[in-house]
């Protein structure tokens, strides 16, 4: 291998993809030229150092910026699309016109308009599934953020998605049941109040009564569960007045919510 | 959750008019994508700007996003023309900050090690700062996006080979330039 070939190699040398016989005449040329073998490990070193470089991080402000910015160019698409303009099939001022001539018009124009009006429906439909796809994945991906400020953030998003998303609301009952924060356990019980029709919340929060750990969060609950009027929540109610360990002020208010559910 | 799917089939929806995925995408890259402006111009805000930059560019030319092309390639192709562009329109590149180096945790207990470790850090980066930015982008790809020299020859549209003696160009002058600074440090 000549001195030149031995630059040809470097790249590969410093990266560790060189291959073995190119690694092994690399070394025999190493042996026998003193300024290649310095030159490269001048080279190595310098190389090794960039690694230690500290890799720096985004801004906090750099998602929502994102966020913000997809949901208007998808705003944008929507109000440029197409909206099926009503036409003006008869001008008033043009009665002299033989009524054959105004009944193919009213034919064309209806015909257009009916046609028109079917793509838009469908465009529409198109357009509302990605934003709920869109609206979903920001509170996903909010909720899963390890600063609870995003994750009150999240919950509050959530208001924005469809009371039918099984994702969201699981993922709001996630929430309520194991976030380490009480503020954003406390926002989800408000936010699941949208969603406070699915089977799938009242058996979920019945349960959550006897987990929570801070009182402020059985309150919300209790306030949650007699609000809605879910009576299976009667026997979770009654538990939690007779338990020895309870907070006094949950206890009277179990009290309470039992008064108002039976 | 969002799905674990390989970043071409999410462009290729994303083309097709499922918009949201791009914030997969966006959640898969963002990152790296930062810490390439930001080795390339020194400037967080300007660096920030031009993430943005590349996702709305991303979208607004999705058409152009061709089946089987790698992801990872045609969104540094997108970066590095949102980057010309940028600089151009700030009239010429933004000098790298100089401030202090933040070092890695150490286990060394020599403080002298620690410092001079430390300086010559500060004299990396300002040795970087220095190196043109052909040769500052070609350090950037290969040595912290961890791009492999195959890649990095499909974002540049140039051959393997002309890569890797481009990096070794790099490397050369960027040693050159910390010798340099180390030896006016030490005399």
């Amino acid at each position: 291998m000549t001195c030149d070939q031995v630059k040809e190699h470097i790249a590969d040398y410093l990266a560790g993809t060189l291959g073995r016989p190119e690694a092994e005449e690399l070394d025999e040329h190493f042996a026998r030229c003193a300024a290649c073998k310095q030159e490269t490990a001048a080279l190595s070193e310098t190389w090794e150092m960039l690694g230690v470089l500290e890799q720096e991080q985004p801004s906090a402000q750099l998602r929502p910026r994102f966020y913000q910015s997809l949901e208007a160019y998808r705003q944008g698409l929507e109000s440029a699309a197409p909206t099926p303009a009503r036409r003006r099939l008869f001008d008033w001022g043009w009665r002299g016109l033989a009524w054959s001539a105004a009944l193919l018009i009213v034919g064309i124009g209806v015909g257009q308009w009916l046609g028109v009006r079917e793509r838009g429906r469908a465009d529409l439909a198109s357009l509302q599934d990605e934003v709920h796809h869109m609206r979903q994945l920001v509170t996903l991906s909010l909720l899963e953020q390890q600063s609870a400020s995003e994750r009150l953030r999240g919950v509050d998003y959530s208001g924005r998605v469809d009371q039918s998303d099984t994702q969201v609301l699981a993922a709001l009952l996630y929430a309520v049941n194991h976030d380490p924060s009480v503020n954003v356990r406390l926002a989800a019980v408000d936010a699941l109040r949208r969603f406070a029709a699915s089977p799938s919340v009242k058996g979920s929060l019945d349960q959550s009564l006897a987990k929570q750990d801070s009182p402020l969060v059985q309150l919300a609950l209790i306030d949650f569960l007699v609000d809605t009027r879910d009576k299976s929540a009667v026997r979770s109610l009654a538990a939690l007045e007779r338990s020895p360990t309870a907070d006094k002020n949950v206890k009277e208010k179990a009290l309470w919510g039992l008064s108002q559910l039976q | 959750m969002p799905e674990t799917r390989a970043d071409n089939v999410l462009m290729q929806k994303v083309r097709d008019g499922d918009l949201a995925k791009m914030a997969v995408l966006f959640e898969r890259h963002h990152r790296a994508l930062f810490r390439y402006f930001q080795r390339l111009t020194g400037n967080r805000e300007f660096s920030e700007d031009l993430v943005q930059d590349v996702y709305f560019r991303m979208l607004k030319y999705r058409h152009t996003y061709r089946d089987g092309n790698p992801f990872t390639s045609w969104m540094y192709q997108v970066a590095r023309n949102a980057h010309l562009d940028g600089a151009q329109k700030r009239k010429g590149e933004a000098p790298l900050s100089e401030e202090p180096m933040r070092e890695p945790a150490s286990a060394e207990p020599d403080p002298s090690e620690i410092l001079r470790r430390r300086q010559d850090l500060g004299l990396l980066r300002r040795a970087l700062a220095a190196l043109p930015v052909e040769k500052r982008e070609l350090l950037v790809l290969s040595r912290f996006q961890n791009l492999k020299y195959e890649q990095i020859a499909d974002i540049l549209a140039c051959d393997v080979g002309t890569v890797k003696v481009r990096v070794y160009r790099a490397i050369k002058a960027l040693s050159q330039i910390f010798f340099e600074l180390a030896g006016e440090k030490a005399s």
